[in-house]
């Protein structure tokens, strides 16, 4: 009985590990896009942020983020934008070189959600703080202009973020 | 031998063991492999780094050449797949969109014009491109895929174009796949209007290229919702469709296997000047265009020189414009 029981739960357990596959993610297809107008333009814009970062010019970097600007990290409190503009600005961060790829942009009208893959080379404080991350940035439209409003960013490869539960008093000190 | 229950135990904790490693290695999503024969290069958003092979023809000009053949066909075939619904007697999917298109793409119109001869700056070890390309036939497939289509979808439908002998399997052409916009594509008009590719389809290196009903998103994927020949105000999904076809066949042909000419940021010579149209002129209806070719107006993107240092232009040795 104890055995069909154990047996039982082995088969159960490989139930639920194999429901958790999913989803499964296309694969990549290798091909040369001709980019959407949006594409191009929020290309453009997204580079110039990150060469506003390169060359330390936080009057440019500042012009481009609206004044509730937030950036939002798996695993941590959302970061206001001035802070992210400090932190990028100190001269202990270099960013060296990156690549923005897969770039999709959903075009609201006022709004326009952009998403993307961007590999950095950086340094901080000397240590290479670099790697490839996924972004999602929201943009909002400002008279003529496109300013970012939110930022979602998580690091690719890094373990999936999970809620922490209610912390349990242990009953010591 | 008598399985004991505690060797029993042990084993299934081994199994456990086993079972749970080989799940946690595959929670690691997949990877992605290309195929064999196909080439993980640029993805023409600027987004690859280049991949350095072969010898160079032309440097200097912004652009470079990675080693790769390009099409040399005098005229380069065109076959065309059109994909959906193209009967309808309103709108953009009509018999008048795949009239003005095979006009676009037959004799005396983009194929040897001064336009396609920036192409001609292109080449390879075997020499250069010719600068002429024509339709060379046609299918009509109205929906054996389903109107949500992956790509999957879209090389089935062109192998069984080719496996049947509707359409000749030919490696030196170029296959234009073209969708009604009723057809969904993932990623069409929100990252993309259009994209090239080659596979390996029916035993041959297949050069093909999507373009969609640009309709589906004007404001994605045109430059002005009513072009030089739209039927009515707003329908402009033939004109923004054969700005894009230029742009795919321009890559198609100097870039097939995607590892011939394109820049250390991975634009190939179209993508350099995409959207980007240089001076217009008004048509009789209010839209612009900036070529006449065949008796018709079109608005088509420039296309970047291989000379005098690059540039974006209309016509071969014609001024540089940045916009």
């Amino acid at each position: 009985m104890r055995l069909l029981t154990m047996c039982c739960a082995v088969f159960f357990f490989m139930t639920v590990v194999s429901s958790a596959q999913e989803p499964v993610k296309p694969s990549l297809t290798p091909r040369i896009i001709t980019a959407t107008r949006q594409v191009t333009m929020f290309s453009g814009l997204e580079q110039q942020m990150l060469h506003a970062v390169q060359n330390k010019d936080k009057a440019a970097l500042g012009s481009m983020l609206t004044d509730d600007c937030a950036i939002n990290m798996p695993d941590s409190d959302a970061m206001d934008c001035a802070d992210w503009i400090d932190s990028v600005m100190n001269k202990d961060f270099v960013l060296a070189k990156f690549v923005l790829r897969q770039m999709s942009v959903a075009d609201l009208g006022t709004a326009a959600v952009v998403s993307y893959d961007r590999v950095q080379d950086s340094k901080y404080q000397g240590k290479p703080d670099g790697g490839e991350f996924y972004v999602i940035d929201l943009w909002k439209k400002d008279g003529n202009a496109w300013k970012l409003a939110n930022r979602y960013v998580s690091k690719v490869g890094s373990s999936p973020y999970m809620p922490k539960g209610p912390v349990k008093p242990t009953g010591k000190g | 031998m008598k399985l004991t229950l505690g060797k029993f135990r042990y084993f299934l904790a081994f199994l456990f063991v086993i079972l749970a490693a080989n799940f946690l290695v595959a929670q690691k999503i997949r990877d992605n492999h290309a195929a064999p024969g196909e080439h993980m290069t640029p993805n023409g958003d600027g987004t690859a780094a280049a991949r350095p092979t072969g010898p160079t023809v032309v440097t200097g000009n912004g652009i470079n050449y990675n080693g790769g053949p390009v099409l040399h066909g005098n005229p380069v075939p065109i076959y065309i797949i059109w994909y959906g619904t193209w009967t309808s007697t309103s709108g953009s999917n009509t018999a008048a969109t795949v009239s003005l298109i095979d006009s676009f793409l037959g004799a005396n119109s983009l194929g040897g014009s001064g336009y396609e001869k920036i192409n001609t700056l292109y080449g390879d070890s075997s020499g250069n491109v010719t600068g002429n390309l024509q339709l060379s036939s046609q299918i009509f497939d109205t929906g054996s895929q389903g109107t949500r289509l992956r790509n999957a979808n879209i090389t089935k439908a062109i192998s069984s174009a080719l496996t049947t002998g509707k359409l000749p399997t030919d490696p030196n052409g170029v296959y234009l796949f073209l969708t009604s916009s009723n057809v969904k594509e993932s990623g069409f008009c929100t990252q993309f209007c259009g994209f090239h590719t080659d596979q390996t389809i029916n035993g041959a290196d297949i050069k093909w290229a999507f373009i969609g009903n640009t309709d589906q998103c004007p404001s994605g994927c045109e430059i002005q919702s009513t072009g030089p020949n739209s039927p009515a105000a707003g329908v402009g999904g033939a004109d923004g469709m054969i700005n894009v076809i230029t742009h795919e066949s321009e890559e198609a042909i100097t870039d097939p296997d995607l590892n011939a000419w394109f820049d250390s940021s991975g634009n190939e010579d179209a993508d350099k000047c995409n959207f980007k149209f240089g001076p217009t002129q008004t048509a009789a209806n209010g839209a612009r265009f900036n070529q006449t070719l065949g008796g018709l107006n079109f608005m088509m993107q420039m296309e970047w020189e291989n000379s005098r240092g690059g540039g974006c232009d209309q016509t071969l040795g014609g001024t540089f414009f940045t916009n």
